[in-house]
C-alpha cells in the first residue's frame, strides 16, 4: 500500500503533465549532456593512454641504486612470469656505442634484446622495411633505423664496427632496417641480440633493464609492487609518466565540476515547478491539513515529488545520454581521409553518480517549497 | 444526550498593535446528534468560532472540551490527529483535490489516518452511495456539478466517522435547488446516523431548517433559538434577520 504522501505526489506528477515534462526535461537534458560528456572524456582518456602506453613497457625493472646492471635477471624473468596477466617480459642490455662504417661515425645507444619479447612491447617488428627483427639472433648482426643507416651510409649486408671505451670492439653485419617515425629510435638506436650486447659490454650475463607488458595496464602498479617486494627496483608506467595521469585527472575533475553546475541549473527548473505547485495548491494544502495531514506529511509530499522528478529525469537522461553516446560512437566525423571515430566509454559508475546527484539536487530544490508548504497555517491556506 | 463539545468563555484576540477582538467570551455546549447552525453578519466572528470548533486555530483564552477532554492546548500533532478522527469539514469551496477522482478524494482522510487502501476504497464507495453519487465515483471534480462536488465533500467529511461535521457556508455557491438537495442529504445523515452537524452560514433560510440557531454579533453569542416541535423558541427576544 502506498502511503498517502506518495499517492498524492505521484498523482501531482502524472496529472500535471506540462509541469512534469518541464522539470523532468531540464534534469533529463542535464543528465544526458553529463553522460555524453563524461563518456567522451572517458573515451579520450583511454585513447590517449592507449597511445601513450602502446609502445612502452608497463613496468620497467631497473638496477638497484648504485648498480649499473641487473645481475640475476634470469630469476627475475622466471618469477615475473608467475605473475598473472603478463604479455611479455623483455630483458635488455643497453649501452653507449660508437658505430663506424668507412669514414662515417655515429654515437648510438646499442640495445641487446630478445627480439620477440622486445617486439611484444615496442612493436618494432612491424616497422621493418628491410630484413627483420629476429635476424639479430644470427650472431653478430645489427638492425637500425633508416635514418641512421643513411647517415652511416650502410646497406644490408655491410659490416660496421661497434666500439666504446671499456667495451669490446665488435664487427656487426647490418641485417635489418626499420622506420618508426620516432627520431630517437630511428637515428639514435641500434638493436642486437642480448648475447651480442653482453659480449660487447663484457660484464657477463647481465642486463640493464627488464621491461614487462601486461594485459591490463591498470594492473601495472600492483604488479610493480609485487616485483619490488621480490627485491627489485620496479616502476609502473603510471609512476614513470605521472604527468599524463595528472593532466587527465585535472581535466576530469574540471569536467565534473562543470557538469555538476549544469545539474544545479537544471535543479532550478524543479525548484521553480515545485514553488509554482505550492502557490497553486495552497488551498488544497490547507484542506489536507484540515483533514489531519501533519506538516511533516505535507513536507514529505513535496520532497517525494521533487525526488521522483529528479529520479525520473535522471533515468530518462541517462538513457538518452547512453543512446546518443552509442550513436555518435559509431559514426565517422571530419573531412574524408582525416576522418575520426569518436571514442565513447560509458562507465556505469558515472551514470550512477549523475543520477544520485540529480536526485539529491532535486530534493534540495524541493526543500524550499516543501518547507513553505509544511509551514502554511491551515486557516490562512484555506482562505487562499 | 451526551455533551460532545463544550466552549467555555472563549476569547480570541488578533493583531499586534491594533487589537481586534474576534471572539469575546463565547460559551455554549453542543450535544451528540445536534443539527445546529451558527449565524451572524460578516465580521461577527463566525469564521473564528468555526476555526476554534474545528481545532484549526487556538483561542487566546477560555477552553474547548471535546468529549470531556480539554483540547485547548493540545499540540499541533494532536490537533491534526483529532481533526482527522473527530472532525469533518465542508467549506464553501469544496476544496476537493482536482487531480483525484471523487472516490480518491473521499478516501483521503482514511489514507491520512493510515487505513489500508482496500478498506478506504470500500468505505469511500459506501459513503458516495449514501450521498447519491454511486455512479459518479470515478469522475474528477471538474466533471461534476457544484452540488455534486459539495456532496463529495460531505462524503469526505464523514469518512472517519467524525464526532462533528462542520459546514462553512457550504451552500453559499449553490443554486436553491442544489442547496435544498444538500440540506436533504445532511438532514438524512443526521437522522439515520445521528451525525452532528454545525453549519456556519448567513443564509437564514438554511439556518431555519436546522434544530438550533446560535447568533453571533461582534464576537458575542447574542441569541440562541431551539426548535420545539415545528417552532423556534428563544429565551430572549432575538432579532435573527439582519
Amino acid at each position: 500500500m502506498l502511503p498517502f504522501e506518495l499517492f498524492i505526489a505521484l498523482k501531482y506528477i502524472t496529472a500535471r503533465k506540462r509541469q512534469t515534462a518541464l522539470a523532468m526535461g531540464a534534469v533529463g537534458l542535464a543528465v544526458a549532456i553529463s553522460c555524453i560528456f563524461v563518456a567522451l572524456q572517458n573515451g579520450f582518456e583511454s585513447f590517449l593512454i592507449e597511445i601513450v602506453v602502446k609502445n612502452i613497457a608497463h613496468i620497467t625493472v631497473s638496477p638497484k641504486d648504485g648498480d649499473m646492471y641487473l645481475h640475476l635477471y634470469r630469476t627475475l624473468v622466471e618469477r615475473a612470469w608467475e605473475l598473472p596477466g603478463l604479455v611479455a617480459v623483455s630483458p635488455s642490455l643497453t649501452a653507449g656505442a660508437i658505430l663506424a662504417h668507412d669514414d662515417n661515425v655515429e654515437n648510438v645507444a646499442l640495445s641487446g634484446v630478445i627480439p620477440w619479447e622486445a617486439d611484444e612491447i615496442s612493436g618494432l617488428g612491424e616497422n621493418f622495411i628491410q630484413g627483420e627483427f629476429n635476424s639479430v639472433l644470427g650472431g653478430r648482426r645489427v638492425v637500425m633505423g633508416k635514418a641512421l643507416a643513411d647517415k652511416l651510409d650502410v646497406k644490408m649486408g655491410d659490416t660496421l664496427e661497434a666500439s666504446y671505451p671499456d667495451s669490446r670492439t665488435l664487427n656487426l653485419v647490418l641485417s635489418g632496417i626499420y622506420h618508426t617515425g620516432y627520431a630517437q629510435v630511428d637515428e639514435g638506436m641500434a638493436f642486437v641480440s642480448l648475447e651480442t650486447a653482453q659480449r660487447f659490454v663484457d660484464e657477463g650475463d647481465v642486463v640493464s633493464s627488464v621491461g614487462i607488458k601486461m594485459v591490463d595496464i591498470y594492473e601495472a602498479p600492483r604488479a610493480a609492487e609485487e616485483i619490488e617486494a621480490m627485491g627489485y627496483n620496479a616502476k609502473s608506467w603510471q609512476e614513470l609518466y605521472p604527468n599524463i595521469l595528472e593532466v587527465l585527472a585535472f581535466q576530469k575533475a574540471q569536467n565534473k565540476i562543470n557538469l555538476l553546475l549544469l545539474l544545479v541549473i537544471a535543479a532550478f527548473g524543479i525548484a521553480n515547478v515545485m514553488n509554482m505547485l505550492v502557490l497553486e495548491k495552497t488551498r488544497q494544502i490547507g484542506m489536507l491539513m484540515a483533514m489531519g495531514a501533519r506538516p511533516a506529511s505535507i513536507w514529505r509530499i513535496f520532497i517525494l515529488e521533487s525526488g521522483i522528478l529528479g529520479l525520473a529525469g535522471g533515468v530518462g537522461g541517462s538513457i538518452l545520454g547512453a543512446a546518443v553516446s552509442l550513436y555518435l560512437g559509431g559514426i565517422e566525423m571530419g573531412p574524408p581521409g582525416q576522418s575520426i571515430t569518436l571514442y565513447f566509454i560509458i562507465n556505469p559508475m558515472d551514470i550512477i553518480t549523475f543520477n544520485l546527484a540529480a536526485i539529491l539536487l532535486a530534493i534540495v530544490a524541493g526543500l524550499f517549497a516543501a518547507r513553505k508548504a509544511s509551514r502554511l497555517d491551515p486557516v490562512e491556506a484555506l482562505r487562499g | 444526550m451526551s455533551k460532545l463539545i463544550e466552549l467555555r468563555d472563549l476569547r480570541k484576540v488578533y493583531g499586534d498593535g491594533v487589537e481586534v477582538i474576534a471572539l469575546n467570551g463565547v460559551t455554549f455546549t453542543i450535544d451528540e446528534g445536534e443539527f445546529l447552525s451558527i449565524v451572524g453578519p460578516s465580521g461577527s466572528g463566525k469564521s473564528t468560532l468555526l476555526n476554534m470548533l474545528g481545532l484549526l486555530d487556538s483561542p487566546t483564552s477560555g477552553s474547548i472540551i471535546l468529549r470531556g477532554v480539554d483540547v485547548t492546548t493540545a499540540s499541533h500533532s494532536e490537533r491534526a490527529r483529532l481533526r482527522n478522527k473527530e472532525l469533518g469539514f465542508v467549506f464553501q469551496y469544496h476544496h476537493l483535490l482536482p487531480e483525484f477522482s471523487a472516490l480518491e478524494n473521499v478516501m483521503m482522510p482514511l489514507l491520512i489516518a493510515g487505513k489500508r487502501d482496500k478498506a478506504a476504497r470500500e468505505r469511500a464507495r459506501q459513503l458516495l452511495e449514501e450521498v447519491g453519487l454511486g455512479d459518479r465515483m470515478d469522475h474528477r471534480p471538474t466533471e461534476l456539478s457544484g452540488g455534486q462536488n459539495q456532496r463529495v465533500a460531505i462524503a469526505r467529511a464523514l469518512a472517519n466517522h467524525p464526532a462533528i461535521v462542520i459546514g462553512d457556508e457550504l451552500t453559499g455557491n449553490l443554486d436553491t435547488k442544489s442547496s435544498e438537495m444538500i440540506y436533504e442529504t445532511l438532514r438524512e445523515l443526521n437522522r439515520s446516523m445521528d451525525q452532528t452537524f454545525i453549519l456556519v452560514t448567513h443564509d437564514m433560510d438554511m439556518a431555519e431548517k436546522t434544530d438550533r440557531i446560535l447568533r453571533i454579533v461582534d464576537g458575542k453569542l447574542v441569541c440562541e433559538m431551539r426548535r420545539v416541535g415545528g417552532e423556534f423558541t428563544s429565551k430572549d427576544i432575538c432579532q435573527m434577520r439582519e
